[in-house]
């Protein structure tokens, strides 16, 4: 499939040119070495005051705040480079580049960049996702597992899908970047399970700034929490999504088009 | 005398017309503004939450902080970390770059004068976009409080101690991009320390007890901790005085440090250049 | 009193160097060799109050180098420099008040707001009594015709507008002192002679030095009645713009005019240019009269003219001889 192939021809070139930067991977140890410890000390402060979050034990807690961690990593890592780029040609006038080459351009913008040095957060994220697994009282099995990866690649599919829509709003608001500072922001609700947040903030986290599908979900696959209805809203909602998204792009990219005649 | 009297005059004079150009250029990004500071709310709201979940698990409250309690905490939270925002190392990183920082070097007026009015200036822009958001956490969260005449006297004097306090150290970490393009660093480290013993992320008293000594002898919790417990809490006169007292002897340390080591600063780059 | 006096100025930099490869990177982490360059070698001179004196030099010849260590940007390696009777890297406040650094392509003035704001702020921050400060910043608008231009926020302005602009800014305090380092680089032709009428018009009225690098030869034709030549941080020439090429030229050039252009000149001079009556010579300095002569007698000339190099010509002569000798 070409979008794959072109995902890769990316990957390898981006990843070429950031390898030359032995001082950036350093310094990203050290912010995530830094931001892992730090939530595990929070952790660590709210466990000594009680046994459970609404239900949820502190090796499930640490299984949630692994998966947030480690899909920050794959949204800085290729989302967020990529859409912040889009937004930028949008608004400079520069994506004419892209629309000329010979590729579909939804797939062209969205695999171009990649930020190699943060794919350390994937790994310090699985790190913590694995402790907190070998700390449950019912282990995982291999269906628990793939259903947790699977998971996992729909949520990510449905953050990716949110991004996208955002930036595609550049076609007709030249300021869209601003929104991205909110994601920065609510990303942060992710770090624990979305039942403990009161109706609106649920509904805000689950279906406005899609984040509970990506994280929570995932997490209930790894500590047998999760329920049919639950997989199939989530697979449904992401499907329904990732159509809406494209047809989204589309009209936004003619409009461009159109405009720049 | 009178020299110094015009001296200051102008100062003042200065800081005044700095804070008011900021202040137009801040209300051109309302919008932009706007949305960084509903972001900037979930960080509080999460811990609010989960506070007050714990707080309800335990019967009403944790080490003796009621849900209410907790909810004002983290809505008056939001305006502390709101004054807290000021320069930072990256910034002086982008500064040296872009050759700023020589345009400012020319100019007969220290470049911290600029700093401080100019985010001065900054301030009253986003606290007044912040009430309507504050009053919707109200409505959400239903906190508890009440404070005394006295303690709102405190808190409006410990905000702005707290913006000073947390400018001069900045500045001080800031400064050390003369010597090193690493100084994101020692920047992170600085932030990670500062998360867990400012009361940023937690209330002080529900950290363990040695984290409450090793933050006793650091700045952080003057910049945070105190402003908001000060209009929160429950202290006693002598404990509000002497917190600004402490945050005054704060500022007056970390001022003669930036001072200090901005004369070394400017040493280097002019020995070096840029 | 001598405004600006210069005496045995040098700079040096420490660059460090370092062999590409792997292995060279891994020693250069013990072990960091460093290569001393001289951007400024002990250069002298002295400029008197409202003098406008241009700097010329290729690039890295050390022009800027010298203004910013003139402005207090830089300290001397060694040698002294005095500017308005000040040690100008004591940056003292009385000092910074009375000079001015305009870089060409840096923007001083805030981005998202009117010039008029800035130049507000720049009345605050060199504490200009209001009324002076309103006169002048009037004078300065009407000078440049700037004055639809200040109500429209900088970023909105073209780079020749932002030129003007922030030039008006840097001149608010009445500098006595200008030091201009490419200020017309990027504009377009109109654009530079307008900075250029205007900066001489300054230079007129209120009697500032004026120091000036650039790019451009018409810059300096435009506005310098010296100049001071620099390479590889030294002082090449420090005089009369028109005696530059008496001291380098070592040439003329002959035009003329004649019926017939065919035919051998060689035997005259350096034939440059053949047109079909036309024929342009290059003939060493001493030789024009006696040339000129024999042309006269031995050919059917129309029309002769004898011609200077021009200018630029000349500058890269010198620095081609220059790096001949080096």
């Amino acid at each position: 499939m070409t979008a794959l192939r072109l995902a890769w021809l990316y990957f390898r070139i981006g990843s070429m040119n950031e390898l030359q930067y032995r001082a950036n991977f350093l310094i990203q140890l050290l912010q995530s070495a830094v931001s892992v410890v730090t939530a595990l000390v929070v952790l660590k402060v709210v466990y000594s005051y009680t046994e459970a979050l609404n239900g949820w034990s502190q090796p499930e807690l640490l299984v949630v705040m692994g998966i947030q961690i480690l899909l920050g990593g794959v949204i800085r890592t290729t989302i967020q480079p990529n859409m912040q780029r889009l937004m930028e040609e949008v608004r400079d006038g520069k994506l004419d580049f892209a629309l000329t080459k010979p590729a579909d351009a939804q797939v062209l913008v969205s695999v171009r960049e990649v930020r190699i040095w943060r794919a350390v957060d994937i790994v310090a994220g699985s790190v913590v996702v694995a402790y907190g697994v070998s700390g449950l009282d019912r282990s995982v099995g291999a269906g628990d597992a793939l259903l947790f990866a699977a998971l996992l690649l729909v949520g990510a599919v449905t953050i990716y899908c949110f991004w996208l829509v955002i930036a595609t709003l550049a076609f007709w608001i030249v300021d869209v970047w601003q929104i991205i500072e909110l994601f920065d922001g609510v990303y942060h609700t992710g770090r624990w399970p979305v039942s403990i947040y009161p109706l609106w903030l649920r509904i805000g986290v689950t279906f406005i700034v899609p984040i509970a599908f990506a994280i929570t979900v995932p997490a209930e696959a790894l500590t047998s929490r999760l329920e049919w209805s639950t997989v199939a809203l989530a697979v449904g909602f992401s499907a329904a999504l990732f159509v809406v998204t494209r047809y989204w792009w589309r009209f936004g990219l003619r409009r461009y088009s159109g405009a720049s005649a | 005398m009178n020299a110094e009297a015009g001296r200051v005059r102008s100062l003042l004079d200065f800081y005044v017309t700095r804070a008011r150009t900021q202040i137009q250029v801040q209300f051109q990004y309302r919008a932009a503004t706007y949305f960084w500071l509903i972001g900037m709310l979930a960080e509080p709201i999460v811990y609010l939450v989960v506070w007050t979940t714990i707080a309800e698990q335990q019967g009403g409250s944790v080490q003796g902080i009621t849900t209410g309690e907790f909810a004002a905490y983290y809505i008056v939270w939001t305006l502390v970390r709101n004054m807290n925002i000021v320069f930072t190392p990256y910034g002086w990183e982008w500064r040296i770059r872009e050759g700023q920082l020589s345009a400012a070097l020319l100019r007969p007026l220290h470049p911290l004068h600029d700093d401080i009015a100019g985010f001065a200036g900054w301030k009253p822009v986003v606290i007044a976009l912040w009430l309507p958001i504050a009053a919707a956490l109200w409505v959400a969260f239903d906190p508890v409080l009440d404070p005394t005449l006295l303690e709102v006297g405190v808190f409006s004097l410990a905000i702005w101690g707290a913006y000073l306090i947390r400018t001069m150290f900045l500045s001080t970490l800031g400064m050390i991009t003369f010597w090193t393009t690493r100084v994101s660093a020692i920047f992170e480290l600085a932030i990670a320390v500062e998360l867990l013993l400012s009361g940023r992320l937690v209330p002080l008293p529900l950290m363990p007890d040695w984290a409450e000594d090793v933050a006793a002898v650091l700045p952080f919790q003057w910049s945070f901790y105190f402003p908001i417990v000060a209009l929160t809490g429950d202290l006693s006169r002598g404990e509000l005085l002497g917190g600004l007292a402490a945050q005054l002897l704060w500022i007056l340390a970390l001022t003669g440090l930036t001072l200090l080591v901005w004369r070394f600063a400017i040493r280097r780059y002019s020995a070096v250049g840029n | 009193m001598a405004t600006v006096r210069v005496l045995g100025l040098t700079k040096t930099f420490a660059v460090p160097e370092r062999e590409a490869g792997l292995r060279a990177a891994a020693v250069s982490l013990f072990r960091r060799t460093t290569r001393e360059v001289r951007a400024v070698d002990r250069i002298s001179f002295e400029i008197g109050p409202g003098e406008v004196v241009g700097f010329l030099g290729p690039n890295g010849a050390g022009k800027t180098t010298t203004l910013k260590m003139l402005s207090g940007l830089l300290y001397p390696s060694s040698g002294e420099a005095t500017v308005l009777g000040h040690v100008p890297s004591r940056r003292e406040r009385d000092f910074l008040r009375q000079i001015t650094f305009v870089m060409g392509n840096r923007n001083q003035l805030q981005w998202d707001l009117p010039a008029l704001d800035s130049f507000e702020l720049n009345r605050a921050i060199y504490r200009i009594p209001r009324e002076d400060f309103t006169r002048l910043r009037d004078e300065l608008i009407e000078l440049l015709e700037i004055g639809d231009l200040v109500r429209k926020p900088v970023r909105q302005l073209s780079l020749g507008e932002r030129m003007k602009v922030e030039i008006v800014g840097s001149l608010l305090h009445r500098p006595r002192v200008l030091f201009l380092d490419e200020p017309t680089i990027g504009l377009d032709v109109t654009m530079q002679k307008r900075i250029r009428s205007f900066v001489a018009e300054y230079n007129r009225r209120y009697d500032a030095t004026v120091l000036l690098t650039s790019h451009y030869m018409a810059d300096v034709e435009a506005l310098c009645r010296r100049v001071i030549v620099i390479h590889h941080g030294e002082i090449l020439f420090d005089g009369e713009l028109a005696r530059l090429g008496d001291r380098f030229a070592a040439w003329k050039t002959i035009a003329v005019d004649l019926d017939d252009g065919a035919g051998d000149f060689s035997a005259y001079g350096d034939v440059v240019e053949r047109d079909a009556g036309r024929v342009k010579l290059r003939v060493p300095r001493e030789e024009t009269a006696r040339v000129t002569a024999r042309l006269l007698a031995e050919q059917e000339v129309q029309d002769l003219t004898v011609e200077d190099p021009p200018i630029e010509d000349v500058i890269e002569m010198v620095f081609a001889q220059e790096a001949n000798e080096r």
